[in-house]
């Protein structure tokens, strides 16, 4: 039981320092790549630990990771080169 | 005389168990991953909404960042709660997890007043789903909408723990039901997260 308090302590650092990024001036990029690495880190944690994903066999850790995170990325991947060139495409429209 | 282990292959081929967890567990799991897509695909949405709108709000102005952390707080803290019930349900001891699935009941509850207030103060602002006083009309969309959504999960976790309490009060769950609520509030708060970077952060 111990471990999960760890862990809960860990993940109250987590966002204690991302609220303090939020309003520190770092490089929007910087910032950008932090908070993202902040959150999949936090995100591991609850996995691993509160889900206990790190005692699971290794067919269902990577069920759930291939199910849902590579999937979601290549969503991401989908969309960004249409997201990225948005404003391009709403000019040769004409029109938003 | 000892049985050579059974490799993966070998629970396939006979129809036994490949991930080595009940039924139950496994179809959660594959519930998390469709749920947990859906999110995936809504905050996919939202990305592509923020590039395309022409003025996006700095959030720090609109939202009292110290009070969502507030609300990070008490979500995190049920989550630990929740593990710990399930170690204790696992443990047999019933009246700890029974103490730490209504501690956590309480949490989700205490997200959810937090929440309903949270709404209140930015429809009193002139928050709507179509309009907002601060920028992009998306915005207060993906704000009820991304927001509205997980506090209909969260809303959905505090009706398990409730039955779970009973059950577990009476005596009637076990300590795989106990863990399947565990696997459900632990996606909610997992979802958290994401909404808490992309959202409110970013």
């Amino acid at each position: 039981m111990r471990g999960y308090w760890i862990t809960w302590f860990v993940l109250l650092v987590f966002t204690v320092v991302m609220l303090w990024a939020d309003t520190a001036s770092i490089p929007r990029l910087a910032f950008v790549v932090f908070m993202i690495a902040a959150m999949l880190t936090k995100a591991s944690m609850i996995g691993a630990n509160f889900m206990h994903l790190r005692f699971e066999r290794a067919s269902l850790v990577l069920t759930v990771i291939v199910g849902l995170l590579v999937t979601a990325v290549i969503l991401y991947i989908l969309i960004v080169p249409d997201a990225a060139r948005i404003h391009e495409m709403v000019v040769e429209g004409g029109q938003r | 005389m000892t049985q050579p282990a059974a490799t993966t292959i070998d629970r396939w081929s006979g129809g036994t168990c490949p991930f080595d967890a009940g039924w139950r567990k496994v179809m959660m799991w594959w519930f998390i991953i469709t749920d947990g897509l859906l999110f995936a695909g809504f905050l996919g949405a939202y990305g592509y909404a923020r590039i395309l709108a022409l003025r996006w709000p700095d959030q720090s102005t609109v939202f009292s960042l110290p009070y969502i952390a507030a609300m990070t707080f008490v979500l995190i803290t049920s989550s630990a709660t929740m593990a710990s019930a399930v170690e204790a349900a696992k443990e047999g001891k019933r009246r700890l997890a029974l103490r730490f699935i209504v501690l956590t009941a309480i949490g989700g509850a205490v997200f959810l007043g937090m929440q309903a207030y949270e709404w209140w103060h930015l429809i009193e602002e002139g928050a709507r789903l179509n309009t907002n006083p601060w920028g992009d009309a998306s915005f207060s969309a993906y704000f009820f909408l991304l927001t509205g959504f997980h506090g209909s999960h969260v809303l959905t976790g505090v009706s398990i723990l409730i039955t779970t309490a009973i059950r577990t009060a009476k005596g009637w769950s076990t300590a795989d039901g106990v863990e399947m609520a565990g696997l459900y509030w632990h996606f909610v708060d997992l979802v958290w997260v994401f909404i808490f970077t992309l959202f409110y952060l970013l």
